[in-house]
């Protein structure tokens, strides 16, 4: 299992479209994948459970990643955050 | 692939497919029947029937905007074993149902997650803030 801390760095945080993205990419790894802010754990193959964390920017959220393909699964959900959703140039 | 219809008073459901085409970045395969107020319901039922026939053979789901209303009214009659109508559908029941629609699961269930969905989607966050700082 890895576990790995992001900052949000996009203005709008885990909105929908960036929600959106995020449980896209999370299904194409088979490792159970959380994404944990403060108390609440979600699935992060869950649009709607991510959109439950109203988590913004600023805000420090944790990748969690347990499966064969858990360390790419960080790695590319971390990206994702990293390079603001492709919401920002 | 599950068949969809949304039916809603005026536009209110062509919007709701065109802000999750925006959400997932790409057109979605749902038809929309926009209720005209001025009309008996005959030309809706019309179009529901067009519709059923067109997609025989696959399990279709209805969505509606409310509850009582005339578009969910009018669908009571085609509930079956392959046609299922939500009614009072939400943004966070369609984005429910089109995550899952593609699952393979049954389709009774699928009808029970969206609603599922659709519900959880209410909140009122005075309350929800108030659970998380408890």
């Amino acid at each position: 299992m890895i576990e790995e801390k992001v900052e949000i760095i996009n203005k709008l945080g885990l909105h929908a479209r960036a929600a959106a993205k995020l449980s896209h990419l999370a299904n194409t790894f088979d490792s159970d994948i959380f994404i944990v802010f403060n108390e609440d754990k979600v699935n992060a193959k869950s649009l709607l459970g991510i959109l439950t964390l109203a988590a913004s920017v600023g805000n420090y959220i944790s990748i969690i990643a347990d499966g064969k393909d858990e360390k790419r699964a960080v790695k590319e959900i971390k990206g994702l955050f990293e390079k603001k959703f492709d919401e920002e140039s | 692939m599950i068949k969809s219809l949304i039916i809603t008073h005026g536009g209110l459901g062509k919007e709701l497919i065109k802000v999750c085409e925006k959400i997932f970045n790409k057109n979605i395969d749902i038809e929309c029947i926009c209720f005209n107020w001025e009309e008996d319901g005959t030309i809706a039922i019309n179009k529901v029937e067009n519709f059923i026939e067109k997609n025989k053979g696959n399990k279709i789901m209805i969505f509606t905007d409310m509850f009582g209303g005339s578009p969910s009214n009018i669908c009571f009659e085609f509930v079956d074993k392959n046609i299922e109508v939500i009614t009072g559908i939400n943004l966070p029941g369609l984005l429910k149902f089109l995550t899952y629609r593609e699952k393979n699961m049954d389709f009774k269930k699928l009808a029970k997650i969206v609603k599922k969905g659709a519900i959880e989607g209410v909140n009122i966050i005075g309350e929800y803030l108030g659970e998380k700082n408890d």
